[in-house]
């Protein structure tokens, strides 16, 4: 299990420090606003979940009968918020909160040949600058990556978000 | 320092003069003001019958500052209670929502049950209480007034108010109309969603009878829609939008307008008519057969419904049900959750929730671009400069007396109407909202 296993003779086997990279690096390019090479690490049938919650301790569960936060099948809805946040044409967009993103407790949880699967810890710190307001969002990720292309690749990223009474706004790059 | 509130709304019908001073979204003692008078002194919307279907469902929510149990107790009829024990003032029930044939309160353990009776008061016999303490009621406190119009719960903080048919009066047709209101009933849509924004409730109250802001503020969103039309964007989430005329500019011809009720209710609506992406479309000949053809055209159109002071259901791309709970002058709680008829298909659901998330949801592509405008708002109501805004004057000329030929269709009496083109976008509504705002301000004086 872990790092002593990665990239051992033709195999790709994904290693907890590439988990790590991974992550880290989504982390950099959401901070960063570097949204297609952002994109670019999901695969195109990639499921982006952050459900919303059923009452004080469970989260839903099932997105087709019960609500999301966010929920989309396929990175075409992620181009979608891109294309929002690029557009100058949403006031919540413009100017972008600061956010820092980091990353922690990371646990490869699942390794094959192909695919993988990663949970981690996440925080989020966001500075509204319009507002002059900072506060975070917390919660878990766990993101299922699958090797495709010659690169690994977010295919799944659940994002259960703990502190879930929004203030204001959340979107994309600060979750 | 004492405002009063009377003379912040610039009331002039005869000289089609209508304004709102910027100190009503501002002055903590107005806020206080509206907190006794409106939110603790009349009829507030406290949920829906089917949040406690069975005997002993409980949730629990607020009235103003004041925690609410409402609880169906074993012979099956519902109660709402003042959630907070008589010995000491803790809430008695701690959760959301749940099922309790008994609720101890965690403090000293005095114990209820779900009709609100004292069945408990720990070491009693060894209290020395008086006999005065003995012969008095050691049970929850109930509303003075709590009742139901077809599923929707209504409860009041004092005694002294009309009754719910009464308050409600001709706004109750539109409540008839939510979802079509199948046999089954509604339900809230399991995931409720809570935001917060740093501005006046009144924002909020405002923002969903707006018209005249769906193109400015939300253009991004539309946008987006014309992508996923184009299929550039995410295919599977064809909205109700791309099949709706109201908004667009270069439409034509009568395409919505609004109604006000007695007691500060509006609804605003636009022209939609059943389209293949309406959630409800696979009902459509159940609903005619239930409401006639005019209301099975009222069911499929936008719909904004504002009960006064609290309770908003939003029908358009999807269907919103929105509770305003304000927290202080410049601060609001939004609870928010998607209403939906019971039994509806697998795939109608499916489409319900994908247009909701994309539209209504604090983390989706509209309601943000809303929130971020209210607190930009709300900044901007610092200034005594230029006391008095003037935003309350589209659609005087056009403002009738009474309803019109689509309301009558349905047998709607409201107050005023105002039919509109796609970009009349009335503000005569708000009149309504204030002055009631105004009525019930004036008891405070």
């Amino acid at each position: 299990m872990g790092a002593a296993h990665g990239r051992r003779g033709m195999t790709t086997m994904l290693s907890h420090s590439d988990a790590e990279d991974l992550l880290y690096r989504e982390a950099a390019l959401l901070d960063e606003g570097a949204w297609d090479e952002w994109l670019s690490l999901y695969t195109e049938d990639a499921l982006f979940w952050m459900p919303a919650w059923r009452d004080e301790t469970t989260p839903t569960s099932d997105p087709q009968s019960e609500l999301s936060l966010i929920y989309y099948e396929g990175r075409r809805g992620l181009e979608d918020r891109v294309f929002r946040v690029r557009s100058d044409q949403s006031v919540a967009s413009r100017p972008r909160p600061r956010c820092l993103h980091c990353v922690s407790n990371v646990r490869l949880v699942e390794s094959t040949d192909s695919s993988a699967e990663a949970a981690s810890a996440f925080t989020v710190f966001l500075h509204d600058v319009r507002a002059d307001r900072t506060h975070h969002f917390f919660g878990r990720y766990r993101h299922t990556l699958r090797h495709e292309e010659g690169m690994w690749r977010i295919a799944r990223k659940h994002i259960l978000l703990l502190n879930d009474t929004i203030p204001t706004v959340v979107d994309f790059y600060s979750i | 320092m004492t405002i009063d509130p009377a003379g912040l709304i610039d009331d002039r019908p005869e000289k089609g003069v209508f304004r709102v001073n910027r100190a009503i979204f501002r002055e903590p003692g107005i806020f206080d003001l509206e907190m006794r008078h409106i939110f603790e002194g009349g009829w507030v919307f406290l949920g829906l019958a089917s949040q406690a279907p069975a005997p002993h469902d409980f949730f629990t929510t607020y009235a103003g500052r004041v925690p609410i149990l409402v609880t169906r107790d074993g012979d099956g009829e519902l109660r709402a209670f003042v959630n907070s024990c008589p010995h000491k003032g803790a809430q008695v029930a701690q959760t959301r929502a749940g099922n309790a044939r008994l609720h101890v309160c965690p403090y000293h353990s005095w114990t209820f049950d779900s009709a609100g009776k004292n069945r408990g008061l720990k070491w009693q016999r060894a209290g020395c209480y008086a006999e005065a303490f003995d012969e008095s009621d050691h049970g929850l406190t109930p509303l003075p007034h709590f009742d139901e119009y077809r599923g929707f719960l209504f409860g009041s903080l004092v005694a002294g108010v009309p009754t719910l048919a009464g308050h409600l009066g001709g706004a109750a047709r539109f409540l008839d109309f939510v979802l079509g209101q199948p046999d089954e009933g509604l339900e809230l849509v399991p995931g409720a969603v809570n935001f917060t924004y740093d501005a006046n409730w009144k924002l909020q109250l405002e923002n969903c009878s707006d018209a005249y802001h769906f193109t400015s503020t939300h253009p991004s969103y539309i946008k987006i829609m014309e992508r996923r039309q184009k299929g550039e964007g995410a295919a599977a989430l064809r909205s109700i939008w791309e099949q709706a005329p109201s908004w667009r500019e270069e439409a034509e011809g009568v395409q919505g307008g609004s109604y006000s009720f007695d007691h500060g209710h509006v609804l605003n609506w636009g022209r939609i008519a059943s389209a293949d992406t309406h959630p409800l479309h696979e009902n459509e000949e159940a609903i005619a057969a239930r409401h006639g053809e005019a209301g099975r055209d009222w069911i499929f159109n936008m719909r904004n419904l504002t009960i006064f002071p609290n309770l908003q259901i939003a029908e358009n791309a999807s269907s919103q049900l929105r509770v305003i709970q304000p927290l202080g002058v410049g601060r609001t709680l939004m609870r928010t959750w998607c209403i939906a008829p019971r039994g509806e298909s697998v795939s109608a659901r499916r489409q319900r929730i994908r247009q909701y998330e994309d539209f209504f949801n604090p983390s989706g592509m509209a309601t943000p671009d809303d929130t971020v405008a209210y607190e930009s708002c709300q900044r901007g109501h610092a200034s005594r400069v230029d006391p008095w805004l003037q935003g309350y004057a589209r659609g005087i000329t056009a403002s009738r007396k009474g309803g019109n030929i689509l309301s009558e269709a349905i047998g709607a009496a409201p107050l005023r109407s105002v039919l509109a083109d796609s970009q009349l976008c009335d503000e005569t509504l708000y009149h309504n909202y204030y002055r009631e705002w105004a009525r019930r301000m004036a008891a405070a004086a």
